[in-house]
């Protein structure tokens, strides 16, 4: 399924879930971690690596030019 | 914990992380049974579990060495691209689809799943459903072998009959890394579910159990490699937890090794009948608190 309004919708996912990344590796996001102090870096590589998956899936989304 | 201790655990825990036997339920189990002091839950045991899956997922990345290379090639080049060409970037794309769900639900459920189910009652009884399990992806196999006339194929002929790894479908491999959560309650087996999903989604043995230790490797290391700044805490007797660490990595790759040979016509009854077997065994021991 290609369409550019579905890259850019995975586009801005991704962008997302980076802020995501970095306010869990900050310490400053506290939702749904076993503790409610500190950086949570597990959260963090997690946000990271779906951020990644949504661009990676924003590529595949986007009409190539042939 | 002693040297000796150490090398049993190590040799525990790679072993039974990639046969469908379940790790956590025998790590959990064992001592038990044997009556050792340490507790598993115990702060100072976490950094011996983070060097023991360092060490599996160091086995499974020396095992698969020349097809992780391919793997990482393939993905850099499908997601640059925008496009799937070759086999190993269609692996690539499957195991980032696999592995998401998986993380996803090992960082917000797997403490609260195995701090609710951490007794060796909990385990034993975990156990047999494993058994059970094992069993039950086999019969809907057999099934499935029946419905494709190769019920009385030769098993070689009959494996043939199934597909690659590379071949399976993007919301399967999603499935199969779903399957992997089940592995949280000690006594399911990690790589039994997803051997298990990867039959169920069409895949020779040996395929599932190749698909299923390529899933498996940047779970284990994510997981272990987040902990590591654990192992500088004071109290941590390093010489010991390496030793049971290279144990375990030996472990692991020589069962790896092991089971790919095995499955090429092998199947998982025989593990399910030995987690029901043990999984009773150790229900009567703690029982008769022997």
């Amino acid at each position: 399924m290609k369409s550019n309004s579905l890259a850019a919708g995975f586009g801005v996912l991704g962008i997302v879930f980076l802020i995501v990344a970095a306010l869990y590796a900050l310490g400053v996001l506290q939702i749904l971690t076993s503790t409610k102090t500190g950086p949570h870096y597990q959260h963090a590589i997690l946000f990271g690596v779906l951020a990644v998956a949504s661009f990676v899936a924003a590529n595949f989304a986007r009409v190539k030019a042939v | 914990m002693n040297l000796w201790q150490a090398l049993f655990i190590g040799l525990l825990q790679g072993t039974t992380e990639l046969f469908p036997v379940s790790s956590l339920g025998h790590a959990v189990l064992i001592p038990s049974l044997l009556h050792w002091s340490f507790k598993q839950s115990d702060p100072s045991f976490l950094p011996f579990l983070v060097l023991l899956h360092l060490g599996t997922a160091t086995a499974l990345l020396v095992l698969y060495r020349e097809q992780w290379v391919a793997i990482i090639r393939g993905f850099f080049a499908a997601a640059i691209r925008g496009q799937i060409r070759t086999d190993d970037e269609r692996l690539a794309m499957l195991l980032l689809v696999g592995t998401i769900p998986a993380a996803i639900l090992g960082v917000f459920l797997e403490t609260r799943i195995k701090s609710l189910f951490a007794s060796p009652f909990e385990a034993a009884v975990f156990l047999v459903a494993n058994g059970v399990l094992m069993l039950a992806f086999e019969v809907l196999r057999r099934r499935a072998e029946r419905r494709a006339a190769l019920d009385s194929a030769p098993r070689a002929e009959q494996e043939e009959g199934f597909g690659q790894a590379e071949r399976i479908s993007f919301r399967a491999a999603a499935l199969v890394g779903a399957c992997q959560a089940l592995a949280f309650l000690p006594g399911i087996s990690r790589s039994g579910v997803t051997i298990g999903g990867g039959l169920l989604a069409g895949l020779r043995h040996e395929e599932a159990a190749r698909f299923s230790f390529l899933l498996a490797t940047p779970v284990i290391l994510g997981a272990g490699l987040v902990e590591v700044p654990q192992l500088f805490s004071s109290g941590v007797p390093i010489g010991e937890y390496l030793a049971g660490t290279v144990l375990a990595g030996i472990a692991a790759y020589a069962s790896a090794r092991f089971l790919l040979r095995y499955f090429r016509s092998g199947r998982l009854d025989p593990y399910g009948w030995y987690c029901i077997a043990a999984g009773l065994v150790s229900l009567a021991l703690l029982r008769l608190n022997l």
